[in-house]
């Protein structure tokens, strides 16, 4: 019995030890390979640094010949590293030497792997080295099962670029169950100005959630090219779609886009207003200054506030247009413009003026009081910095409202 | 005409001050590297550098803060600056320019183009 449980105890300590030894052996091993991979890379870097800067046809001869099997993974990270900070000439060139050594063929290879990661992997690197004959792979891979293959395939597709990649990501907007539409979008966004070509070609094939992710882009993207078809789009049926395209409109900020902004601050759908109003204010038009006036009385708080928010952005005429507004008739419009004058600063401004009895800004403080939005005065008359202010609106506010 | 022209390199990615320091070598400058914000002030002050490129996200002191140090001190008032970041907001440009830095290059950057506006700036009579 004793024996048995010596046995038993002695077993545990030797699987123990035999672990322990396992571990210290398979840290040594990966500190050992981090060692040789430390000092071939100072011996590759500046082989292909030179190849990189310099004009040979091959990165071949810098690198003395066929680079050796262990020396293949130092040799790709190198690149894909330096190719990831340059642009220009120097990225052509290592992005061919990418090709040339044969990593664009293992990582094709790598997307075929029963394994997803190396399948990710695979993709991830493709991308990152702007391999253009892996453009129809990667698209293929755009179905693969696993969603991170995927989101990695479109992202590759991404920084690959060209019409053949762009052609499978606008494919992916149809589809918001499998993907992210927000980062297709993205990805999309950030090929620039060739994507605006294509998405008005595919537009009649897009979905609905298609084609309001196209117009968020173009609105991104900011190509005067595609102006005239956004303006278009703020005759759509759907009313998201109109709002989109104001919503774009107002991003791009070409001024002739105000006349069509105006028609549609009629619109029934109040979305389609908001996003008119809003888009008139980026664009900075003082034409439009009577339209975003009345729509301060519009009977949906996010018409009133962005028509405001407009005002302000016009400048000295549309904070102009809002005092205005402090004696209208409608509620709702003197709130929305005492509220705006107080974000610009006005109220604050107006109160500073009382301590000099500066005549405009008394009468100023008093429509204010009169419009019923005192808030900002109760705050200035409790907190203000200088006596004088806070004496005065003191004896305002309980006068006026008398 | 480049030779003896000393830059100075300010980066904590090593693997950008690798790449600038080989190319810059390559057209026979001389290359000091500072791998953050304190030891870039550092080197300027005592390394007599010609001309500065500098990140502007760097550690203890960062691109904007080191610009504004340096153009405090009358001996580099007319070093030329080069801000070399991936900030590509029109507000960080701006601000940069306003810092004092005398061009500003978006990373990922084109190594000629670079190259270039550091040949530009050396050749500018400061006055």
């Amino acid at each position: 019995m004793q024996a048995a449980l010596i046995y038993s105890i002695l077993s545990v300590l030797l699987v123990f030890a035999g672990l322990t030894v396992l571990i210290i052996l398979g840290k040594a091993w990966r500190e050992s390979v981090e060692v040789y991979h430390r000092a071939r890379r100072r011996e590759i870097e500046p082989a292909l640094l030179a190849y990189a800067h310099g004009e040979a046809v091959s990165a071949h001869p810098g690198l003395g010949g066929q680079v050796r099997f262990r020396d293949r993974n130092v040799v790709e990270t190198v690149l894909l590293e330096f190719i990831q900070r340059v642009r220009g000439i120097e990225r052509d060139r290592l992005g061919r030497a990418f090709d040339e050594l044969g990593y664009v063929d293992s990582n094709l290879e790598q997307l075929r792997s029963a394994r997803w990661w190396f399948r990710a992997e695979a993709a991830e690197k493709l991308g990152l080295s702007g391999a253009r004959r892996a453009t129809e792979h990667l698209a293929s891979a755009l179905n693969d099962e696993v969603p991170e293959v995927r989101i990695r395939a479109a992202t590759a597709l991404g920084k690959v670029g060209g019409r053949a990649s762009v052609i499978p990501l606008i494919g992916a907007l149809n589809e918001p169950n499998r993907w992210s539409t927000i980062r297709i979008a993205d990805i999309l966004t950030g090929m620039g100005t060739d994507v605006v070509h294509e998405l008005v070609q595919s537009w009649d094939d897009l979905s609905h959630s298609g084609r309001l992710a196209a117009i968020d882009i173009f609105g991104r993207i900011r190509l005067l090219d595609a102006v005239p078809w956004l303006r278009q789009r703020l005759l759509d049926e759907h009313a998201d779609i109109r709002a989109r395209a104001a919503h774009a409109l107002g991003a791009i900020a070409e001024p002739g886009s105000a006349g069509p902004l105006q028609d549609v601050l009629n619109d029934p759908e109040w979305p389609v207003r908001a996003m008119a109003a809003k888009a008139l204010g980026r664009i900075r038009h003082r034409g439009s200054i009577p339209m975003l006036t009345a729509c301060l009385r519009d009977r949906e708080w996010w018409v009133r506030a962005n028509a405001a928010e407009s005002l302000r952005l016009i400048g000295p005429e549309g904070i102009e247009a809002l005092i205005g507004m402090l004696d209208d008739q409608d509620n709702y419009a003197r709130h929305q413009a005492v509220l705006m004058l107080g974000e610009a600063g006005e109220i604050d401004s107006w109160a500073e003026q009382l301590a000099v009895h500066d005549e405009v800004a008394l009468d100023r403080i008093r429509r204010v009081i009169r419009s019923g939005q005192i808030g900002r005065l109760k705050e200035l008359a409790m907190l203000h910095p200088d006596p004088a202010v806070r004496t005065r609106i003191r004896e305002l506010l309980p006068e006026v409202a008398a | 005409m480049m030779q003896g022209t000393r830059i100075l390199v300010a980066e904590d990615d090593p693997v950008t001050v690798r790449f600038l320091q080989s190319l810059l070598e390559e057209h026979g400058f001389e290359v000091l590297v500072a791998e953050d914000g304190r030891h870039a002030y550092e080197l300027a002050t005592s390394g007599s550098p010609d001309l500065i490129i500098s990140d502007l996200v760097m550690p203890y002191r960062d691109g904007f803060g080191l610009i504004r140090a340096l153009r405090t001190l009358e001996e580099l008032t007319r070093v030329p600056i080069i801000i070399l970041s991936m900030k590509d907001r029109e507000a960080d440009i701006v601000r940069g320019l306003e810092e004092g830095a005398d061009d500003y290059v978006v990373k990922p950057f084109n190594a000629r183009e670079l190259l270039a506006r550091v040949r530009k700036q050396l050749d500018r009579p400061r006055s």
